[in-house]
């Protein structure tokens, strides 16, 4: 039924937003993760890459992940010369997150979590208002 | 009153015909059996089924095999389900009941 289906896309939804918070908590807290020798990969800022899915029980188009990318973007450098990745120059390649988009996108994720919760709270509503009907 | 008990039971039973004919258009899973007892078993299979799906989606919540938003969609599935259920069966209830009260 079309209101099941409402709240089980609604989940996906949800379950995808999580994953997305995961991915600026990830992002967040490797902000400083350099590598442990000069010229080594540091942290990289990960995105999802999300994609719609035919769930296979209702036919109903849900969210879900594709994969979990690689920001590819370029590595600011750091003047640190004493630190254990720093090249001859004294420079160390630090991970390319930025707090202030990573902090948009948790707002982003945020709010998108709470639509879904709207959808699937109004699927529930509706369902159990026309439910009254019969008492 | 002018209806009989007979008009009243033919009526019933071309209703719950026609109903069923709605909702099981090609398969059924009772045989071409009518009435409140299939009615009752078809809901009640189902109730059971949401019921045991919300319970596996709460053990594997419990074990973190499953995401919170899977067991609350399941669980709430499964109530309204059985709010489906009870609501229907008092509604079929009621209306026999109507006609057990009907003068004979």
């Amino acid at each position: 039924m079309d209101l099941d289906v409402a709240m089980r896309v609604a989940s996906a939804g949800m379950k995808l937003q999580a994953a997305r918070l995961r991915v600026v908590a990830e992002n967040l807290a490797n902000a400083e993760s350099t590598a442990r020798t000069p010229g080594g990969e540091p942290y990289r800022r990960k995105v999802l890459e999300v994609a719609s899915r035919r769930d296979r029980e209702t036919g109903a188009l849900v969210a879900t992940i594709r994969r979990w990318a690689v920001d590819r973007r370029e590595l600011p450098l750091r003047y640190a010369p004493g630190h254990p990745a720093a090249d001859a120059a004294g420079y160390v390649r630090f991970p390319n997150v930025n707090p202030l988009i990573e902090l948009m996108d948790m707002r982003e994720a945020q709010r998108s979590y709470e639509a879904n919760l709207n959808a699937m709270q109004m699927a529930r509503t509706m369902l159990q208002r026309t439910l009254d009907i019969l008492r | 009153m002018k209806a009989t008990l007979g008009q009243a039971l033919e009526a019933y039973t071309a209703a719950v015909v026609r109903d069923r004919a709605a909702l099981a258009p090609s398969d059924d899973p009772t045989g071409g059996e009518l009435g409140f007892a299939a009615l009752v078993r078809e809901q009640l299979a189902s109730t059971v089924g949401a019921l045991a799906r919300s319970e596996s989606r709460v053990v594997a919540g419990l074990l973190g095999k499953a995401s919170v938003q899977d067991v609350v969609e399941a669980v709430s599935a499964a109530e309204l389900s059985l709010q489906k259920f009870t609501a229907v069966r008092d509604r079929v209830i009621a209306a026999y009941q109507e006609i057990m009260r009907m003068p004979v």
